[in-house]
């Protein structure tokens, strides 16, 4: 499952995460053992979000369907 | 002769117009003077030049620009007689406008109408999600916009899908093809619906000023974004759109992020975060040192306090055998200045009977009685001749002295 989601991720929604897992570092408190899984956590979704943007190409599909025509 | 019914003889004279022009389309150019729409769909004016005058009849629903008394047109159709009341008209298929003055006049009024019907409303725009993953790409793929949105938006962004509804995007064709893509591409899922045509005189942009196009784009459930045209150049359909670009290559630029951009913003965020993370370890290895710490330290305030407390003792116990010295100095002292060796080293001397008893009294001696005496430095022998008592102690003394010396004794 987390390769599926590297190949397809959801930049805005990992961005919002990466930033609610900020705020939670900015807080300071709570458990070591939960800061440690924050923090794998935040290093994978960067490490997604890095692989996401050196995705180089978009991909254009012409609708097939007939739009007028010359 | 032939002999006709009337209405035959409509039927023929419509043929004949109809065959009189061949299979062209003719466009006839007047002014327009006494415009009406009667029951709501038929629109009937007159078109005039200097020399004549021509009503034109069609149905409301091919009018697709706006038309005012006064204007000029180009009206496209067939001469052709109503049946019905024998009238001669130009029956329209569609009209455009014809100069750019009536073109601009046009466009202001419909622009006037459906800014009346809030289609502008900023208050309804919506905002395009930043990082779009799929979009609709209204366009044509001959144009050079599409390849310059194409290519900047590569040079921004990847990984987006792109479908591209290729359009005409000038012609009297377009807007009915523009309408289509829009209304089509709504049936899928997009994050946002883009429209771009590079720039154009205001003929060739009109089809993004048709009145159908705008109230498509202003109904598209999908956020749009549209670019029409340089940056001077306004259509309607930009200002229904949620936002407006001003060229195809700012269309990209609207559209999604530059990578480096959000690289940077990524990597910001990221160093804060193991910023941050280095701060709770900071924190509890903090916490962690100061537990191991502190039994240290308390046993290292105990032994300080232990040592001062031993100092204290030490330094006490050196006074007061400073003390005890001293008064033990003064009493030898005091001892010294009683012992009666001293006083023998004055040149004084003891006397004692023959055993040993000092006599300090002449009431115990006895004329002839030997004793000793005890100098600093050893004992005589003598004895004595007289005693007197106190009253003539003179005497006593001189008595004394006399002593032999072969007796001495040392000490």
């Amino acid at each position: 499952m987390p390769k599926k989601e590297t190949k397809k991720i959801d930049v805005a929604k990992s961005f919002e995460e990466l930033e609610a897992l900020a705020d939670w570092f900015e807080k300071g408190d709570g458990d070591l053992d939960q800061g440690l899984q924050k923090f794998e956590k935040a290093m994978e979704i960067a490490d997604a979000l890095r692989k996401r943007l050196d995705e180089a190409e978009n991909k254009v599909k012409e609708i097939k369907e007939r739009f007028g025509g010359e | 002769m032939r002999i006709l019914q009337v209405s035959e003889f409509i039927e023929v004279v419509n043929i004949v117009l109809k065959e009189s022009f061949g299979n062209e389309e003719i466009g006839v150019e007047g002014e327009v003077s006494g415009f009406r729409i009667s029951q709501g769909q038929w629109v009937s004016f007159d078109l005039k030049d200097d020399k004549a005058l021509v009503n034109v009849f069609l149905p409301v629903w091919n009018l697709r620009v706006p038309v005012e008394d006064g204007f000029r047109v180009r009206v496209i159709g067939l001469p052709r007689v109503y049946p019905k009341y024998g009238k001669f008209s130009l029956s329209a298929e569609r009209i455009e406008l014809a100069g750019e003055g009536a073109l601009k006049k046009a466009l202001a009024l419909l622009r006037a109408r459906l800014e009346k019907e809030g289609i502008f409303d900023s208050s309804r725009k919506r905002e395009l999600p930043r990082f779009p993953q799929r979009i609709a790409l209204v366009a044509s793929r001959e144009s050079a916009a599409y390849g310059d949105f194409i290519r900047i938006l590569s040079e921004r962004w990847g990984g987006i899908e792109i479908d591209l509804y290729h359009v005409l995007v000038q012609g009297e064709r377009a807007p009915q093809d523009i309408v289509h893509a829009i209304q089509t591409a709504q049936l899928k899922d997009y994050d946002a619906l883009v429209m771009t045509r590079g720039g154009g005189s205001l003929e060739e942009l009109m089809a993004f000023n048709d009145e159908q196009v705008v109230r498509t784009v202003y109904a598209s459930k999908i956020p749009t974004l549209v670019a029409i045209g340089h940056e001077r150049d306004m259509t309607l359909a930009e200002e229904a759109a949620d936002v407006r670009a001003s060229t195809p290559t700012d269309c990209a630029r609207r559209l999604a992020p530059d990578r480096r951009d959000v690289q940077y913003e990524l990597s910001t965020l990221l160093s804060g975060v193991e910023a941050r993370f280095g701060r709770v370890l900071e924190d509890r290895r903090n916490i962690l040192e100061h537990a191991l710490n502190s039994p240290v330290l308390w046993l290292s305030s105990k032994r300080a306090a232990l040592s001062e407390m031993r100092q204290a003792c030490d330094t006490g116990v050196k006074q007061w055998l400073n003390v005890l010295r001293e008064r033990l100095e003064s009493r030898t002292r005091l001892l010294a200045s009683l012992d009666p060796k001293a006083v023998l080293r004055r040149g004084y001397a003891l006397v004692r009977d023959t055993a040993g008893k000092g006599i300090v009294s002449v009431a115990t001696l006895k004329v002839g009685q030997s004793v000793s005496l005890v100098l600093q430095d050893g004992e005589a022998e003598t004895r004595i001749l007289k005693t007197t008592r106190k009253t003539d102690q003179a005497s006593i003394s001189r008595q004394v002295i006399d002593l032999s010396n072969n007796n001495l004794k040392l000490f």
